[in-house]
């Protein structure tokens, strides 16, 4: 997507303004991953995972969904193999963020692009690619832009899962933040879902998730991902290819 | 000890998700034929999460289940409409503890 500057709005270009600008844009998202991260407290703290553990495994893994799903696992006695492969599974999809994002850091200094990866996940991602593609920014600029974003994110997930599970048991259940994960969790869908194979795949792996969660070894996660990945491309295949084409690489 | 290795073992294979990329693929390209699969993990990822916790919440009372699907419907409404997913959370909240006091 491609947005041309409007003359007279000139948004500040040197390094601390933009490290606050990345911070100021990625602000829906902490709001979004506060009840998120207070949840996931909540469910270690009341899990039998060592509280230690737990909150180690918060800055160890720096992704929510497979943080959880890796304490729900251990909580239930899972085999050890198949809780990392589960996890790793639910992961695969930040190897993709990386991939996109790589391109705007390459002239980065190694030791720097090896920090860089750090914050790389869904919230990131959706903030940082539209940004670093109105090309205004350069690389320098794009590092204040992206590390703003990021550190404020992780901040705000470690401060809240922190938070929850020194409280522990003390979050009134009313509140239902259980249900924090699954709402940002489908906004995050009905923001960045948009093409009709994207859909397919969307909605199929969640019925088989949902169908298969009774699944031997916690196997449904990792089931529906490869299920609804083949159903995508498929769909892609049975749509006009020169459409999907011109979708991607643009 | 078992935890710590597995949280561990998780912890590194992220990472390595994260810094493969940013160290090896520079400004290059990975082959087109993994650009199709790769361009549905996001979806794929995030609606097998969404799926497998709106099963796993909760139990058998098929009302509150209910209540819960109509809280996730208004939050996706609210996002397609505005784009903004903290007024999808909001929303969402909003019909969960509605119907929760009306209901249940």
């Amino acid at each position: 997507m491609t947005t041309t500057t409007i003359s007279g709005i000139r948004e500040p270009r040197d390094g601390v303004s933009l490290v606050l600008q990345g911070a100021r844009d990625m602000t829906p998202m902490v709001i979004g991953i506060i009840p998120f991260g207070l949840a996931v407290g909540a469910t270690i703290a009341s899990s039998s995972v060592e509280v230690g553990v737990g909150l180690a495994s918060a800055p160890i893994i720096l992704a929510g969904a497979a943080q959880l799903t890796t304490v729900e696992m251990l909580d239930a006695g899972a085999n050890p193999i198949v809780i990392i492969a589960s996890a790793l599974l639910i992961n695969l999809r930040i190897l993709l963020y990386s991939t996109s994002l790589a391109p705007w850091f390459a002239g980065a200094p190694l030791r720097q692009r090896l920090l860089l990866a750090i914050p790389v996940i869904d919230q990131t991602h959706l903030v940082a690619m539209p940004r670093f593609e109105r090309g205004d920014l350069d690389l320098g600029g794009r590092i204040a832009y992206y590390s703003g974003g990021g550190g404020w994110l992780i901040a705000a997930w470690l401060g809240s899962q922190s938070f929850a599970l020194l409280v522990g048991a003390g979050l009134p259940p009313a509140a239902r933040l259980d249900m924090a994960a699954p709402l940002v969790l489908v906004g995050l869908i009905a923001k960045s879902v948009a093409t009709r194979p994207a859909v397919v795949t969307a909605a199929v792996a969640a019925i088989v998730a949902g169908v298969g969660a009774g699944l031997p070894f916690n196997a449904a996660t990792l089931v529906a991902i490869v299920v609804a990945i083949a159903a995508g491309v498929m769909t892609e295949r049975r749509s006009a290819p020169e459409a999907e084409l011109v979708e991607r690489t643009s | 000890m078992t935890a710590w290795l597995v949280i561990a073992a998780v912890g590194l294979g992220t990472y390595a998700f994260r810094a493969t990329m940013f160290v090896v693929l520079g400004d290059r390209r990975l082959p087109s034929w993994t650009d199709r699969p790769l361009a549905y993990v996001g979806p794929a990822a995030l609606g097998a999460l969404l799926g497998g916790m709106m099963l796993s919440i909760d139990g058998p009372r098929s009302t509150a289940r209910a209540v819960e699907l109509a809280a996730v419907a208004a939050a996706f409404v609210m996002v397609r409409r505005t784009g903004d997913v903290v007024r999808g959370v909001v929303a969402g909240f909003a019909v969960l503890w509605t119907l929760t006091w009306l209901v249940l």
